[in-house]
Formats: C-alpha cells, structure tokens, sequence
C-alpha cells in the first residue's frame, strides 16, 4: 500500500515537473511546480515525517501563489493566459539539465542511505524540533516575529501612506515643462451652478428662463418670474 | 470510535451543515432585508435549479484547472473537517501535526480560488482571483500567529491536544484576541462579505460569473462546506471542541459549530466591504500587530 503510494506520488512528481517546462502560461507552469512540491510532500508523509511534509504542501503553496502573481506583474502579460515560451537558451538549458540530473544520480547513488525504520508510535515532530532548534526555540520565535514586524515596517515607511495623502500626490501629472504646470486637460472654472456651466438643459423646466451662457449667474439672484 | 464510524461522522456532519448553513444564510439575508420566513427545503430548491440549468463555458478556458478549483475547494473544506476531533482522540485523520495541516489547507484555499478565477479566461473573474489573493495571504498570515498561540497551551500542534488543554478554561477567555481574529480569517477563506474580494457583487460574482449549471451549484456547496469546517476547527480552537457537560461530545461540537456558522454568517451581512487598498492597510498595520500581541500574551502565559 504505501509503495503504490510511492511511486504514485513519484509519478505524478516528475510528471508535473515536467509539465511546468512544456506548458505555455506562467501561471499554469508555476501551479504545475506546486503540485510537484506537494508530491513530494506526500512522500514526506509516508516516511513517517510529518511535520516536513505537510509544511512543504504549506509553504509552497503560498510560495508558488506569490511567485506566479510576482511573474505575472513583471512580465506584464495580464493574467499569464496568452500563451508564451515557458524556456529559454535552449542549448545551455539542456547542458544544465543533464548535468544537474548526473550529478544528483551520481549523489544518490553514492552516498549510504540509512535504512534503520522507525518504531511505531514515536514522535517525530518534538525530535524534529530539538534537533533543529534545541534550547532556541523562544529566541527563534521572537527573531521570526520580530524579522515580519521588521519587513512590514519597512514597506510601509517606504510606501508614503494614504489614498488620498502623500502618494496620491504623484497621480498628478508632471508638467510640460520642469517645474511647470501639469499636463493633461484642465478643468473649466465655470459659472457657480454646481458644475454644469453653459450646459442649458436645466432651463426646459425654468418657465421665461433665457437659454443663454450667463444664465446661471443670473439665476442665482432672481427667480426666473421676474426676468421675464 | 474506529475509523469508519468517524468517517461516516464526517460526512452527516459535513451534509447537515451545508444544509443549515444554507437555511441560515438565507435567513439572515431576509431578516435584514424585512422579507418573511424561509423554508427548509429552500436549499434544495436552490441547487434543483442551478442543476437544471446549462453547463456554459467561455473562450478558451483552462478547463482542467476550472473542474480542479471546484473539487479542490470542497476537498480542502472536507480535510479541514476531518482534522476536527469529534470526541476525546477521536478525529478522522489523527495525526500529531493537524494545526500544520489546516494551515496547509488555508494556503491551498487561496491557490484554488486564484485558479476559480484564473481559469475561465473572462475579465471580471479574473479581478476577482487578483484581488482575493492580495486580501487572503495576509489575512492567513494572520491566522498563523493566532493557531500558533492556541497551540501553546496544549504544547502540541495536535488539534485533539488543543481541545483537550481547554478542559479546565477555554481559549476564548485564555486568549480573547484570538477568535475574532480568526473569525475574520473564516471570512476570508468562505469569501463572505467584508473579506468577500473573489465572488463579490460589485464583480458580478467576481471568479464565478463565468459558473453556471452544476459548476456554480458545485462551488456554492464547496463555500458553505468551508464554513462547516471552519466553524469546526474554530469551535475546537476556541470554545473547547467536544468538550461540555451530560450530552455527548459530537452534540456539543454540533452546537458550537452552528453557533459559529450564525455569527460568521450575521457578520458577513452586517459588515460592508472596504475598498481592497483601505483593507491591506488595515490588515498590515493594525490587524497584524493585534496579532503579534496575542501570540505574546500566549508566550508569556505560557512563560509564567
């Protein structure tokens, strides 16, 4: 039961892996990656540990859901749905690849694999925790949440706050000339009612009202009747 | 309980709780709107008609990855279920690192969703995707620190063991910033109101406008599904799971989980939705800190 379930997930790994070089879309590759990770993952789990397999399903789909998002942006290709070329300089690619693939063949061969299976029962996530972090672990913890008080910090003293403060004040244009007024259309000052300026379809209902530009100012003062 | 009695737990747990969550919503829906009663058959009448209709697609859509998001997203809510003890080391998957696995299940949450949107090639669901994503990656971060401070107490990344420390004082008094901070966690990955940034109306259904037929009825299921399960694992996180006195655990895991649903659910139709900008402030420079505070009270607790 658990061999089929290992060369299942192994199959499935090193399909998708594969998959995430043939497909043609950024986000389709990098989706592909993650259910490699996460297969491997899987397999993690039948070697009875625990904790590194479900943090690897963990950590890279959050990983891979950034990366594809990050890829998207700076490749502006809206959504990664047109389809693109996924690889490139092939020839060099393809030295990589083999060699990477020796090397770790030969890596895997070579080294002495232990093979001593556990006891049953035996609680691997507090060995794991000692063995990484021994007496650290409150020192770890603090450096973790004082590392991402640390990074969000940095991003929002680097980010000038408010929608309608500091940053906002880079949507406006910048001018013709250095120092000059901003570019684009500018805003008709018009008469003082609300904005409509000469627009005269407000007087179909104005009994005598005349259809001219100043009406407007005009109407401010008077009723209509005594115009008329 | 052996395995099979759990499973088949799971599963009535599973189906009576989309059922009433379903009742609840729309319930909530027409008190505040002042409308009359609604019938318990409602639901089904509800999925008869998103059955009977016409299965559409779009122009060149990832059909593999749409079908997955679908599927993936009623698994996903499914797994967080099963990690929920259902009586005293009793969960449909026992294992000694479950809070990992819900946490692994939040993340996929927010992957699958992106691909619900991503997938239909159509404009609108795919703002939604996009927008669901810069909201629900912090706001799980978030719930991180929170699930790390429950743990704390137990000394174990075991859900049963989190039930079992709150024998004496549940986490909601231990920690009482950590349930409305999860809560809106439970927003979040349900897509419901204030943090409903995937299939909101002012997207016309955002990620899935483009469903229609058995795919829409499929992920309203998979919404109402995560629900159940969130309201489980919060239920078990902070109100002391099956813990409670005379009536059988299940009964008391039962009602917490619907007390939770109602208070999810009310929040969803009382609240309004930010603007997305005004949200990543809020949850970054104030929401995050409240969560720091609470992992420090648990640690210096726990110090203590």
């Amino acid at each position: 039961m658990t061999d089929i379930a290992f060369y299942a997930l192994s199959a499935l790994a090193i399909w998708s892996g594969w998959r995430v070089f043939r497909v043609d879309s950024m986000i389709r590759a990098t989706f592909a990656l993650m259910v490699s990770f996460i297969c491997v993952g899987g397999i993690a789990l039948l070697m009875s540990a625990d904790y590194i397999g479900i943090a690897t399903v963990f950590m890279m789909a959050v990983e891979m859901m950034v990366m594809g998002l990050f890829m998207v942006m700076f490749m502006m290709n809206p959504a990664g749905l047109n389809p693109m070329q996924m690889v490139h300089q092939h020839r060099f690619s393809i030295g990589a690849g083999i060699a990477a693939f020796i090397g770790l063949t030969v890596a895997v061969l070579a080294t002495n694999l232990p093979n001593n299976p556990l006891p049953a029962g035996r609680d691997t996530l507090h060995d794991l925790g000692v063995e990484l972090l021994g007496g650290s672990m409150l020192i770890f913890e603090t450096a973790g949440v004082t590392l991402l008080a640390t990074m969000v910090g940095a991003v929002v003293l680097s980010s000038r706050p408010g929608r309608f403060g500091d940053s906002d004040a880079g949507a406006v244009p910048p001018g013709l000339q250095p120092g000059g007024q901003p570019a684009g259309r500018k805003v008709e000052k018009s008469g003082g009612h609300g904005g409509h300026g000469g627009d005269s379809s407000h007087d179909m209902n104005m009994k005598g009202a005349p259809k001219s530009d100043d009406a407007p100012h005009k109407r401010h003062g008077k009723m209509p009747e005594e115009e008329s | 309980m052996t395995f099979a009695p759990a499973l088949t737990t799971l599963i009535l747990f599973l189906a009576i709780g989309i059922w009433i969550a379903a009742i609840l919503d729309a319930v909530f829906y027409r008190r505040i709107s002042g409308q009359g009663g609604v019938s318990v058959l409602s639901p089904f009448y509800a999925a008869a008609a998103h059955l009977s209709r016409q299965r559409l697609t779009t122009e060149a859509p990832d059909r593999l990855n749409w079908y997955l998001a679908i599927a993936g997203y009623l698994a996903i809510a499914t797994i967080g279920l099963a990690v929920v003890p259902f009586g005293p080391e009793t969960a449909v998957i026992g294992i000694k690192t479950s809070v990992v696995l819900w946490g692994a299940c939040e993340s996929l949450v927010v992957v699958l969703v992106f691909l619900h949107g991503w997938s239909p090639n159509s404009p609108l669901a795919l703002i939604g995707a996009y927008r669901y994503v810069a909201i629900g990656l912090p706001i799980m971060l978030l719930s991180m620190f929170v699930l790390i401070a429950a743990a704390l107490p137990a000394r174990s990344l075991d859900l049963r063991d989190i039930v079992a420390s709150q024998e004496g004082l549940w986490n909601i008094i231990r920690q009482p910033l950590g349930l409305p901070l999860f809560l809106l966690l439970g927003l979040s990955l349900t897509l419901r109101g204030p943090f409903d940034y995937a299939d909101s109306a002012d997207l016309a259904g955002g990620t899935s406008v483009e469903d229609s037929g058995a795919n829409r009825a499929g992920w309203q299921v998979a919404r109402l599904a995560m629900l159940v399960g969130f309201s489980a694992i919060a239920a078990s996180t902070f109100l002391g799971g099956y813990l409670g006195p005379i009536l059988p655990g299940i009964v008391w895991l039962a009602i917490k989980t619907l007390i939770l649903m109602a208070v999810v659910i009310g929040l969803s139709h009382l609240l309004a939705r930010m603007p997305v900008a005004r949200m990543l402030g809020l949850i970054w420079k104030f929401l995050l800190p409240i969560a720091f505070v609470d992992l420090l009270l648990a640690g210096l607790v726990a110090l203590a």
